[in-house]
């Protein structure tokens, strides 16, 4: 039953010719070998018959390791701040750029600190959930499935791409940039996706025959990895393929620059990755959820500047994103929104920096956004027997605003459930 | 679905379909194939597996599952040096197989850890004062590629994932991070006791996890939390108190002091001078009583004390939870992705009994019979590193570890740079659309540094001569031995174990 792809003429030459090795990605792209990705031939951009139609994308950036909420939308007027926290207050409270006269954004927070002057920025204080988990692994879980009971295994993006696109047939529609494997929020076991972590490295170096030969090694996988290592490899050649095509048509309107100061841990270069979706979003590729990381925010030590480098680096990435996005005409579309597993303890530890904590704001932004704050700040004077702030909304509102208003999707039978609405969608897309 | 090829099993066990993570995308990835739906394996080229396999029954469920042949003799000792070796060439398999199983695994756990060349000698640390981490990283390969115990390396790379640190928080100052290497490598088969104790003191965790900078009066949480959480019992067995009452027990650890300091002009044009610290030897963490807490009694897992260190980590080991963590951790690494909770119950309770002995759980998890089961059989993903290491043994090229270095960011496995204090992901995290395109760029390149590769039919010894059917196909087809070495090594077959 193997597939007659000529499989019998690959041999010595097309490895000795492959040469160059690392950076031979791009030589072998622009060898413009065409193939056609078998398994998905027949469904590519088929039938979208049963999901949405609008052209509405979502970018999430998770800032993993726990975002600290009080150094990010900083209370400026509660006094309690400074006594739980002495060493990271007192700076960060008077170069706060205000948003009013409660509330001020990180310094470094300059490109959306502009955007919320254009009201393009929303900002959602307390979120949270009941009996919060301090572990970073089942908070981030708790997160990704959108089930705070840890029943559900599937990821609220997954379930969304399963439910809503036709993701099988096109698996670029939900797509993770900048890391080697799938994000839990994306997984679902009905849904596929593609993961480029470089999009210079996502191709086959060897060329024509070689990624032939893997199309048909890939097929029929027996075993319970089979479908997994099959799926993965069809998803890799149709994404490879159309990823040849942007590129050729891409040209970046916007300075992304990851050259910012070295950030402990941020082994994801959000600048780059946040590049990439740009281009698969501007080039038409038909991405629909996207996400990315920036990782290095579990600042449980020297967090003064280690936080302000993250806020910069946050800061110049999402910046640069949206100023690509907007020159190619594309930011009415385009939905950024942030999250984190949990926010940090008010009071500061020895080591000059936070430990695991509970509510902490989100930050969204976009041309979408009805800008202006939202939820309400837990405050610290009232803070839980941990002595953790309080949370005030549940994310799942908020996860049910971008569903309902922003994809135009059924947030309930996504969620399971109905939460107190969240009306930071400007023209909200969908009857639900 | 039409049902090709000759193995005529009418259906697979009903509780092992239901196990399987990925039934329902079975189903589908079934449909993608093109319809094909080959639900049958081959048997290709190795006559005798051939023949083992006349009386090996297939698990025809779904798209198939492989044709286990570990009813043989050879194919166990295969498998065992496949999951705890970095694979072995057909001479040391045939070694191995003489000896049996029962004698080899006597080999593995019994046979002292070759110590790795001293990177002190071979780095520049002594001239600049600084690890360069590619360099350590290449030691390491390299090590794993020529070590005459490559068990020991298989087991650090699992201490390594566990009680793991990371070279960015660590830095490159202090040798703490190649230190903590040397210790999981000499400690790998101790006691559990031991190593939580050494964990604990460890330099670079220290720093890692922040004990280093923690006061009974003020304390940082990070490492009392991990140490519960990730290193010795899991989520459920622990609360919110426990990890504040710990934090301040373990609190007054520092990092160890210097032997002596000395001047580097690390920026000569701007006159840069900076004091390093000298080390003689390998150090651990110096205790602080001042920096300790002093408030007395306080309850820890249940328990009232004055605790410290080591009052916390026997509290810890008497939680029964402590021996099952450590036991489904080795198995989801060694066993299987998904196993029975009897399983690793039993694991536990002998691993309890044997005061934590981590050889004794070592021995029991490769004599057990669910070890060698038929549903165990490729039932693992091999890591990046597994996987380049063992490309580059079976291709007899350890030349070319500098390509395993340099390809590692691509797969998602830097070593000494795992992604959070989780460590690594392990089996289907491992599959992506990303990583199955580096895997076979990595196949790529090492061929293409290759005028001349070994013998094209050794290359399915490396599949146990069990394979599917496109790549039975495919390999019967193949040109010359560089496309068969290719097709072997860059297969689905291959990136199992």
């Amino acid at each position: 039953m193997t597939e007659e792809i000529g499989i019998n003429q690959l041999r010595r030459r097309d490895f000795l010719r492959a040469g160059l090795v690392f950076g031979a990605g791009a030589a072998g792209l622009a060898a413009g070998y065409a193939a056609v990705p078998d398994a998905f031939a027949r469904a590519v951009y088929a039938a979208k018959t049963n999901g949405l139609a609008n052209e509405r994308v979502l970018v999430m950036i998770q800032l993993a390791g726990g975002n600290d909420g009080l150094r990010t939308v900083i209370p400026l007027q509660d006094p309690r701040l400074h006594d739980l926290r002495p060493k990271l207050a007192a700076l960060s409270v008077g170069q706060a750029l205000p948003l009013s006269d409660e509330f001020g954004l990180n310094q470094n927070l300059k490109s959306i600190k502009a955007l919320w002057d254009q009201g393009k920025v929303a900002i959602v204080e307390g979120i949270g959930y009941p009996n919060p988990s301090f572990s970073h692994f089942e908070s981030i879980r708790i997160w990704e499935t959108g089930d705070p009971t840890r029943r559900q295994v599937d990821g609220w993006l997954g379930r969304t791409l399963a439910q809503n696109y036709d993701s099988f047939g096109h698996p670029l529609t939900g797509c993770a940039c900048g890391t080697t494997d799938a994000p839990g929020a994306l997984r679902d076991l009905q849904a596929t996706l593609t993961v480029i972590n470089n999009q210079k490295a996502f191709g086959f170096t060897g060329g024509g025959q070689i990624e032939a030969a893997v199309g048909a090694l890939y097929k029929a996988t027996p075993g319970i990895y089979g479908a997994l290592f099959d799926t993965a490899m069809a998803t890799a050649r149709e994404s490879v393929t159309t990823l040849r095509t942007s590129q050729a048509t891409y040209q970046p309107m916007a300075d992304y620059t990851d050259s910012q100061r070295l950030v402990y841990s941020s082994k994801n270069q959000l600048a780059a990755a946040l590049q990439l979706t740009s281009e698969l979003i501007v080039t038409g590729t038909g991405v629909k959820l996207l996400h990315v990381t920036l990782g290095g925010f579990d600042t449980h030590y020297t967090e003064l500047t280690r936080h302000d480098d993250l806020m910069a680096y946050l800061d110049s990435a999402v910046g640069a994103f949206y100023n690509d996005l907007s020159a190619h005409g594309m930011a009415d579309k385009v939905l950024i929104a942030t999250w984190s597993e949990f926010g940090r303890r008010p009071k500061e530890n020895a080591s000059g920096g936070t430990d695991h904590g509970a509510a902490a704001p989100l930050i969204l932004i976009g041309n979408p956004i009805k800008g202006g704050l939202y939820g309400q700040s837990p405050g610290l004077t009232d803070l839980d027997s941990t002595g953790n702030l309080k949370y005030q909304v549940d994310f799942r509102s908020v996860y049910q605003e971008i569903l309902g208003g922003h994809l135009g999707a059924d947030p309930k039978e996504i969620l399971g459930a109905a939460f107190d609405k969240l009306a930071f969608i400007k023209d909200p897309a969908g009857s639900f | 679905m039409s049902i090709a090829g000759s193995v005529d099993e009418p259906s697979g066990p009903a509780e092992k379909k239901a196990r399987s993570p990925v039934s329902r995308r079975t189903v589908l990835g079934a449909a993608a194939a093109g319809g094909a739906g080959i639900a049958a394996l081959r048997v290709f080229v190795y006559p005798r597996v051939e023949q083992l396999l006349q009386s090996t029954r297939a698990a025809a469920s779904g798209r198939g599952d492989w044709i286990s042949p570990l009813g043989s003799e050879r194919a166990r000792v295969a498998h065992l040096l496949r999951r705890t070796t970095f694979g072995a060439r057909l001479d040391e398999l045939e070694k191995a197989v003489s000896d049996g199983y029962s004698k080899t695994v006597d080999r593995l756990l019994e046979t002292r850890p070759a110590p790795p060349p001293s990177l002190d000698a071979s780095n520049d640390f002594l001239h600049d004062r600084r690890l360069n981490v590619g360099v350590l990283q290449q030691w390491w390969l390299d090590h794993m590629l020529s070590t005459s115990t490559p068990f020991a390396e298989r087991m650090t790379l699992f201490w390594h994932g566990h009680f793991t640190s990371d070279y960015r928080k660590v830095g490159l100052q202090t040798p703490y991070i190649y230190w903590q290497n040397l210790t999981w490598r000499d400690m790998a088969l101790t006691d559990m006791r031991s190593m939580l104790m050494r964990v604990t003191t460890d330099p670079a965790m220290l720093r890692y996890l922040d004990l280093g900078t923690s006061t009974g009066q003020n304390p940082n949480e990070n490492y009392s939390r991990e140490l519960l959480e990730l290193f010795a019992l899991g989520v459920g067995h622990y609360g919110e108190d426990d990890v504040r009452a710990g934090a301040r027990a373990l609190a007054g650890w520092t990092e160890p002091r210097p032997t002596r300091t000395v001047d580097v002009t690390v920026d000569a044009k701007n006159n840069v001078v900076r004091k390093y610290a000298v080390y003689d030897e390998p150090a651990t963490g110096t205790f602080v009583a001042n920096r300790a807490y002093k408030g007395g009694q306080q309850t820890f897992l249940g328990r009232k004390d004055t605790y410290d260190t080591e009052k916390v980590v026997d509290r810890i080991l008497a939680q029964p939870a402590a021996a099952e963590f450590i036991a489904r951790k080795v198995v989801q690494h060694f066993v299987a992705a998904r196993v029975d909770d009897s399983y690793v119950k039993r694991l536990g309770s002998k691993f309890r009994s044997s005061k934590y002995d981590v050889k004794t759980l070592m021995r029991e998890v490769l004599v057990s019979p669910e070890f060698v089961a038929d549903h165990s059989y490729r039932a693992l993903v091999k890591s990046p590193t597994e996987f380049m290491v063992q490309t580059l043994k079976a291709l007899q090229a350890p030349q070319l570890s500098r390509l395993a270095q340099l390809s590692a960011p691509g797969m998602g496995q830097v070593l000494f740079d795992p992604p959070d204090v989780g460590g690594w992901p392990n089996n289907e995290a491992w599959i992506s659309s990303n990583s199955v395109v580096a895997r076979v760029n990595f196949v790529t390149a090492v061929l293409s540094q290759l005028k001349t590769v070994p013998p094209g039919t050794d290359a399915p010894h490396h599949l146990d001569g069990v394979v599917g059917q496109q790549t039975a196909g495919l390999l019967n087809t193949a040109a010359d031995d560089h496309a068969r070495w290719f097709l072997a090594l860059a297969s689905p077959e291959f990136q199992l174990k």
